[in-house]
């Protein structure tokens, strides 16, 4: 079964359009000019049971604004969802029995009491019964090691405890899909690391379904078989994560330092009939791109016998690098043309 | 039952928060009592020029007075939505009330218990009590499930207003500039409606019917004729708010936009 379909789902949004000026103001008091903004534009995807999946895309692409339309925050202005069986707008109160929902942002804990004194009173909202409520706290907080923080209110925590904390939350009535907006925001790296074994220990042991949005792409490296990329409201990718590296990776870059002075059709000339390109730094500094199908070694061998080396470094392309250049360009396809000397 | 649970637990709740602020809140419970005192003080001001005020006698309004006090103070623990659009709205807490099994209004209701303010309402009986002494009101039997009845029905008329105008937030911007009216307004239905003239008779009876949070059911125990009909029809008045507010706040809800990220 789907755990999430959306079919050519959308939300506008009704912008006022200040005007300027004092004059402007005066207008704008008796005759509003509003715009009308589509945050999510028809969008479609389907999410089976048991995947987690990363949803990712610059500041106002429309993440927050789906994850808002699948857990029944927001009703959608057109198309489809069933998430869970329901269309969470519609039985919101039925429908939210199933999910559980992290908003790094913001907190499901209450501010001035203990954390434990939190989860009995949500234990109460989602109906679980005593026992069961018991066995699974003991789970969670055993796994995320907070024996000694349930009896401290939660103004006196961390960030990473309240992170921690919250996940507990989310998690107390046993939901078959978790929903996590930015789930490491502002968090060290060890709360981090943290937190994505625990969300894959959870996918792995309870099946549960994981769609999460963040900025981290660490993350999605860490944790997700899937990721669906937002641009302006619009599904730019969807797919393996492999696939989008293989696709945009521009292969190695290896970056020479000379012992002496190099010229730039020296080293066009020492990889004749490769598919190299050089950029130099300096006279001394160059860096040849090496696509993805071929060996590294093949530009050793032709670079170490002409000149003397100093220092060589070997690095691929990051993640963080493609998805930068597939937001600046606004789309995922891959560019036509790869220059080759 | 599940609604009655909750009420335990958020009341619990709200008392191991309160206890961390113990001198917070007795300034509110005697700021509380002492606004309501110069409330009653104008009264005993207004009666020493006059020997009565739109037919009634000075044991009557303060009578009146009594009994708006019980239903303002359920309503103030119950149904506070003063913060409602600064808090849920602009900051977005909102998203996390609709991720939760339980409806809106409710949860935030819950969220907001005030109890100190049901001091009010047992100050509010005593008053009752004294000045039907005066009055020489004989106890009798029905007196007590009657006015549980009108309480409720009276509750509910403010709840119904108060729901109505806080839904308006979810259709325009920042309404809350009528809120403060309205606690103005919600004043006159204390006093005897026919000190005012027949247009504010209207208002306060059909439109913003504050008449039936006090003079009108008040007025039941005091045995006015004139009134009776009136006083019956709190309940109903009741009903027919609180669904209306209810119906509106549910269609309100689902224009929620949602703030920042």
């Amino acid at each position: 079964m789907q755990a999430i379909e959306v079919q050519d789902l959308r939300k506008n949004f009704r912008i006022q359009q200040s005007r300027g000026g004092l004059k402007g103001a005066l207008q704008d008091l008796f005759a509003r000019e509003y715009r009308e903004v589509a945050a999510v534009n028809d969008i479609s995807f389907t999410i089976p049971q048991g995947e987690i999946c990363g949803y990712i895309g610059e500041n106002g692409a429309g993440k927050s604004t789906t994850i808002k339309m699948l857990t029944g925050i927001l009703v959608p202005t057109s198309g489809h969802i069933k998430v869970n069986g329901y269309v969470p707008y519609q039985e919101r109160e039925k429908f939210v029995q199933g999910i559980g929902v992290v908003f790094g942002q913001r907190s499901q804990l209450w501010w001035d009491i203990g954390v434990i004194e939190s989860f009995q009173l949500l234990r109460k909202v989602y109906q679980v019964s005593e026992a069961d409520f018991k066995k699974r706290l003991d789970e969670l907080v055993e796994r995320l090691q907070l024996q000694e923080l349930l009896s401290r209110p939660v103004r006196k925590l961390s960030l990473g405890q309240r992170m921690r904390c919250e996940l507990v939350a989310a998690l107390l009535h046993n939901p078959s899909i978790v929903f996590l907006d930015e789930p490491t925001i502002g968090l060290d790296i060890v709360v981090k690391s943290e937190i994505r074994e625990f969300l894959k220990d959870l996918n792995r042991t309870q099946g549960t379904t994981i769609l999460l949005t963040t900025h981290d792409l660490q993350d999605i490296e860490a944790l997700c078989s899937r990721v669906i990329m937002l641009d302006a409201g619009s599904i730019i990718y969807d797919g393996g994560l492999d696939d989008l590296k293989t696709r945009w990776g521009r292969g190695r870059e290896v970056r020479f330092q000379f012992g002496g002075a190099v010229q730039a059709a020296q080293l066009n000339a020492w990889t004749m009939g490769l598919p190299v390109t050089w950029t130099q730094e300096s006279d001394l500094v160059a860096t040849a791109l090496v696509p993805a199908d071929m060996a590294v070694s093949d530009v050793f061998s032709r670079v170490l016998g002409q000149a003397e080396v100093t220092d060589v470094q070997i690095s691929e392309t990051s993640t963080d690098e493609i998805v930068r250049q597939i937001y600046s360009s606004g789309s995922a396809e891959k560019p036509e043309e790869q220059p080759h000397v | 039952m599940y609604y009655l649970g909750l009420i335990w637990e958020y009341f619990t709740n709200y008392v191991k928060t309160r206890l961390t602020y113990r001198a917070d809140f007795w300034v509110e419970v005697i700021s509380d009592l002492l606004f309501q005192a110069t409330n009653l003080i104008f009264i005993f001001v207004v009666f020493a020029h006059t020997e009565t005020l739109g037919g009634f006698t000075e044991a009557e309004v303060v009578f009146v007075y009594g009994y708006f006090m019980v239903p303002y103070g359920l309503y103030s623990c119950f149904i506070n939505l003063w913060n409602f659009g600064d808090r849920y709205i602009v900051k977005g807490e909102m998203d996390r009330i609709l991720t939760r099994p339980a409806h809106s209004l409710f949860q935030i209701f819950l969220e907001n218990l005030d109890p100190p303010s049901l001091i009010g309402s047992v100050i509010g009986i005593i008053i009752m009590i004294w000045s039907g002494g005066q009055l020489g009101l004989e106890m009798e039997w029905w007196y007590i499930p009657v006015l549980i009845i009108m309480t409720i029905g009276s509750t509910l008329i403010y709840a119904g207003i108060y729901i109505i105008l806080t839904s308006v937030s979810f259709y325009s911007d920042s309404p809350t500039g009528i809120i403060p009216l309205m606690v103005n307004i919600q004043t006159y239905g204390r006093y005897p409606i026919t000190i005012y003239n027949r247009a504010i008779q209207i208002i306060l009876t059909w439109v913003l019917p504050f008449a039936f949070v006090g003079i009108y059911p008040a007025a039941l125990f005091l045995q006015r004729q004139e009134m009776m009909a009136m006083a019956w029809l709190t309940p109903v008045m009741g009903i027919v708010f609180f669904t209306a507010s209810l119906l509106l706040w549910n269609s309100g809800v689902k224009r929620y936009r949602g703030a920042g990220s």
